[in-house]
């Protein structure tokens, strides 16, 4: 006995001398990534006892994953990120607040920018200041940086002016963070410097304005600038001037540009400054601890990265400036122009808002801006639009549904349906298992393996989608979400919303599908009959099925570039045509999505296809050319009839795959652009519940898809059987 | 005469379409750092460069993504193919109770949307310890597959005469013999099919991946891919190059069962 308990102990020591693994997912850019993994290799070897596991996700993707994996009761214990995502993390209540776990006085040395309060306590730290943007200016096709818009469009014409192809300035101006800086410059209140949740209609509309005369008064910005354009533009001497954040420096100096920095011009109708957005990154710790040990470590490795050393480390590096104070008089910075001038600039920045509602008013500002840029909307309009938009969504955001009468007749219903399910379905259930020692155990025990695996799997998040949708799941509520009764399936069905994007939707796939069976159904045709090495043609044209989705949508995404994209440099150079603007007038994206989709699926059409004209009989045709009938005659007598069994089922397959494709309209629109006009169902629940929160609502919208669906392929299904019965 | 030219040039025309992707995807793949976004049509240039290929190869972790995507797409292609050819087996030679039930409900699977189903998934697997593990995704990945090949496999199966087995068991095969020994056989088509999309589908996903796989060590292909593209710095060389690299084993793996292709993928039977 006594041996057994120095066992067990023997085995705790052993354990606890095992190194911590401490998890820590970031979002740095690729530069960055390495001079992060040189400092906490450093530190594993100063701290044999800890081994730190780093982990790279894209922005919104680490926001999901760790909003999953903290729900899941684990995650990392350290996220690093842009200071505006502490807000929902903290609301969600899946971080915790620093100065509890450190105290005031570790806060105290650090910049104040790099400790925004959320709820009057702090939930990040950050490494470094700055994420703001400024003018960046090519030394090599202009002297010096303008001080007033008037200059910079004089200037900019005067360089658009050299050649073909040329730019005045250039960035990523649909996005909203890229266009912030304007909108307080042309606001007639004074100057309070702190971004607020209730937009200035005036201010936003005279800045819609602003940007809309740049480019098709002034000309000098591209009809269409995504940031990859913008960046290339730049980088290939295309572009005199820039709009863009301190993080890219990197990437010019290495591209060999010689650049320099400058505040964006001051607006010379209003005289006011723009007043660019100025956050931190930084690390935020996990509200759950595995183990007081790896409390322990945590706040050690914490302690490390935000050290005078490690911050150095990086300044050296990669650049940044550092959030602690004191270093601020360090060589370092003070030998390092760019970092020098772009102090002076954060001085005109404003705080960056850390309050989870400023996604919402992020959100209504892309999307109204965007239909302003289509023309589908003015300028005026476009902004008294995104104020109530905001509105709205800020309030959806944060509505937290109250039980209603109806939850407890659906927790009724439940039970009444589970029994009623359960009375109906014992006896099938019972000779199920009667199965098992029948004459046909053997067919059931082929039968059990699969459905344990699809029963748990899909089953168990198909229910648990079915509960959520009748709940208030959502940020307010993200820990502690209860029944409430039918009123996410109220809001959706009286949304008007709703039945458009689903009319759409219907568009989406019947068109799709169309074309996927009858571009199929052709070359099959045309293979079979006509063509000599057929299977070569039959290798070539499954290359689309082959290449997975991911790539060949962001591939088209690249293609149907408005400045790079080899569509429009086809149309310019050999049709001589004006380039089109795909990915920015709503119908020609969604034209865009549609032509991915009908790549993507026609060859499973085709090849479904001509394993149907495979088995038909040589026989028919030949009897058929007997009596003279035509080409046209023998197809639509002979092989549709005998392909349609082939083909509905494939048909139907394809239509429910189309109906539910996430992937092609969210990458290559992405995410809805321009201004949620390209949405269809799933991309529009996808949006609402990793974008918005709003998880309880996703759910009801994806059970009446599903609903949708189950009737369409019952339907369909049911006149498949009624043939087959009649033949 | 008519007829055949305009067969041909409506034939090149699609091979155009399905094609030039690709070439778009190498072009960008042998780009330089400076020209990835260029003007120019050509699919190579004085200034193509192996240095995407040569820089995924030996400073990124390219080759052990690839190796855990190989194991995972493999041991689901065995998972998917040893119960989807069993159980549509079963579906398709025996009669019982809730039978058609079961086949919608296969079908049923594939209409609700997928990405509302992750956050349960992870739920599933974080209450199994298996995040972080290659078998939640064995787990994951085959049974999402399984729908769809159980589906394909019945139709085949459905399309063999029953005689063959009346006539192995009048021979004194057993039931499992008679599956095992004729069946199965004469099903190769329909396997090659199954394997193949079970393949294909784990060996490009991406979404599950990324929720439970967080050691670097343990990232697929596309998760590996994905940290090319950085939310504002996106390496689209490295992305390039790998996205071809990615799509090679696909294809290969394709062509190799083209044959198959034609004859397995069965969802409905021609009464010929």
């Amino acid at each position: 006995m006594k041996l057994f308990f120095s066992l067990i102990f023997l085995c705790q020591v052993a354990n606890s001398l095992e190194p911590v693994r401490i998890q820590l997912w970031h979002q740095m850019i690729y530069e960055h990534r390495s001079v992060l993994a040189q400092s906490l290799r450093e530190f594993e070897k100063e701290n044999p006892d800890i081994v730190i596991q780093e982990t790279y996700r894209e922005t919104e993707e680490l926001r999901s994953s760790f909003q999953a994996a903290a729900i899941g009761g684990s995650g990392p214990e350290l996220v690093y990120g842009p200071s505006d995502q502490i807000g929902p993390f903290a609301t969600m209540g899946i971080i915790q607040p620093i100065d509890d776990l450190l105290g005031q006085d570790f806060i105290k040395p650090f910049d104040p920018l790099a400790t925004p309060e959320f709820l009057n306590k702090r939930y990040i730290v950050g490494a470094s200041v700055g994420n703001h943007l400024m003018l960046l200016y090519n030394k090599k096709l202009v002297p010096r940086a303008p001080k007033t818009t008037d200059e910079l469009i004089e200037m900019g014409k005067k360089f658009a002016a050299t050649g073909k192809g040329n730019y005045g300035l250039v960035f990523n101006y649909t996005e909203p963070f890229f266009f912030a800086p304007f909108i307080s410059a042309f606001s007639d209140k004074a100057d309070n410097k702190e971004f607020s949740l209730e937009l200035d209609v005036a201010a936003l509309t005279k800045t819609f304005e602003f940007i809309l005369e740049l480019r098709d008064k002034h000309k000098i910005i591209p009809k269409e600038c995504d940031y990859e354009t913008a960046n290339a533009l730049f980088k290939q001497d295309k572009a005199a001037f820039l709009i863009n954040g301190d993080w890219s420096w990197g990437d010019y100096k290495k591209a060999g540009v010689d650049f320099g920095i400058a505040p964006i011009p001051l607006i010379s109708k209003t005289g006011k400054w723009p007043s660019p957005l100025v956050g931190t990154a930084g690390y935020s710790v996990n509200a759950k601890m595995k183990s007081e040990r790896h409390k322990q470590a945590t706040i050690r490795l914490l302690k490390y990265l935000l050290s005078e050393r490690a911050q150095l480390f990086f300044t050296n590096k990669v650049g940044v400036l550092p959030s602690l104070i004191s270093l601020r008089e360090s060589d370092v910075v003070k030998s390092n122009p760019l970092l020098q001038v772009s102090t002076e600039i954060m001085k005109l920045g404003t705080p960056m808002p850390v309050i989870p509602e400023i996604r919402a008013v992020w959100d209504s500002l892309r999307v109204q801006y965007q239909k302003v840029l289509a023309g589908s909307s003015t300028a005026a309009q476009g902004a008294e639009d995104a104020k109530k938009l905001a509105e709205s969504q800020i309030r959806d955001m944060n509505e937290v549904l109250q039980p209603d009468a109806s939850a407890l007749f659906i927790k009724i219903l439940t039970l009444l349906g589970f029994l009623f399910l359960l009375w109906k379905t014992y006896p099938a259930f019972l000779s199920f298992l009667r199965g098992f020692q029948g004459s046909h155990k053997f067919v059931y025990y082929m039968i059990l393996p699969a459905f344990i695996g699809i029963f748990t799997i899909i089953i168990y998040p198909f229910f648990f989608n079915i509960v959520i949708s009748f709940s208030n799941f959502s940020l307010k509520t993200f820990q502690n979400f209860s029944i409430v009764g039918f009123q996410n399936y109220k809001m959706v069905l009286m949304d008007p919303q709703f039945y458009s994007l689903f009319l759409k939707t219907v568009v989406w796939t019947l068109v799709n599908v169309v074309f996927h069976v009858s571009i199929g159904l052709f070359l099959a045709v045309i293979i079979n009959q006509v063509m000599p090495m057929k299977s070569f043609w039959r290798t070539l044209f499954i290359i689309p099925w082959a290449v997975p989705q991911y790539i060949t949508a962001l591939t088209w995404r690249g293609m149907f570039n408005q400045e790079y994209g080899p569509i429009n440099i086809f149309l310019q150079n050999f049709l001589h045509l004006s380039p089109v603007q795909w990915l920015s007038q709503p119908m020609t994206a969604f034209f865009a999505c549609v032509v991915t989709n009908v790549w993507l699926g026609f060859p499973f059409m085709m090849i479904v296809a001509l394993g149907g004209l495979q088995s038909i009989p040589k026989s028919l045709y030949e009897a058929a050319y007997l009596d003279r009938a035509n080409a046209w005659q023998r197809f639509r007598h002979i092989t549709l009839p005998l392909l349609a069994p082939v083909m509905i089922p494939a048909a139907l397959l394809g239509s429910i795959w189309t109906f539910n494709n996430l992937n092609v309209v969210w990458l290559v629109s992405n995410g809805g652009e321009p201004g949620d006009q390209t949405h269809i169902l799933v991309s529009y629940v996808y949006k609402a519940a990793f974008n918005l929160y709003r998880y309880g609502y996703a759910a009801s919208v994806s059970v009446l898809i599903f609903l949708v669906l189950v009737i369409w392929s019952l339907s369909s299904l049911r006149k498949q059987f009624k043939k087959e019965q009649k033949a | 005469m008519i007829k055949k030219t305009f067969a041909w040039i409506s034939i090149l025309l699609f091979a155009i379409f399905a094609v030039y992707p690709l070439l778009y995807i190498i072009s960008v793949s042998l780009r330089g750092d400076d020209a990835f976004q260029s003007q120019s049509l050509e699919i190579f240039s004085n200034t193509s460069t192996f240095k995407n290929y040569s820089e995924l190869f030996f400073k990124t972790n390219f080759l052990l993504w690839l190796r855990n995507s190989l194991v995972i797409a493999t041991m689901t292609t065995i998972i998917s193919v040893a119960l989807a050819s069993t159980s549509a087996y079963a579906l398709s030679r025996h009669m019982f109770k809730g039978r058609n039930l079961m086949l919608f409900s296969l079908l049923g699977t594939q209409m609700f949307p997928p990405t509302m189903l992750i956050l349960p998934f992870y739920i599933i697997l974080s209450r199994l310890q298996l995040i972080d593990h290659f078998l939640g995704l064995f787990i994951i990945y085959s049974s999402t597959a399984l729908p769809f090949c159980i589906w394909q496999m019945k139709a085949y199966y459905d399309t063999i005469p029953k005689e063959l087995e009346e006539a192995a068991i009048l021979d004194g095969c057993s039931a499992w013999e008679t599956f095992y020994k004729i069946i199965l056989p004469i099903s190769s088509p329909a396997l090659a099919i199954t394997a193949l999309f079970s393949f294909m589908s784990s060996w490009s996903e991406y979404v599950v991946a990324a929720v439970i796989l967080q050691d670097p060590l343990l990232y697929t292909l596309p998760l590996g891919l994905r940290s090319f593209q950085a939310s504002l710095a996106t390496q689209w060389g490295l992305y390039a190059a790998g996205a071809l690299i990615v799509s090679i084993p696909v294809l290969i793996l394709f062509m190799s069962v083209a044959r198959f292709l034609v004859s397995g993928l069965t969802l409905g039977s021609v009464k010929g």
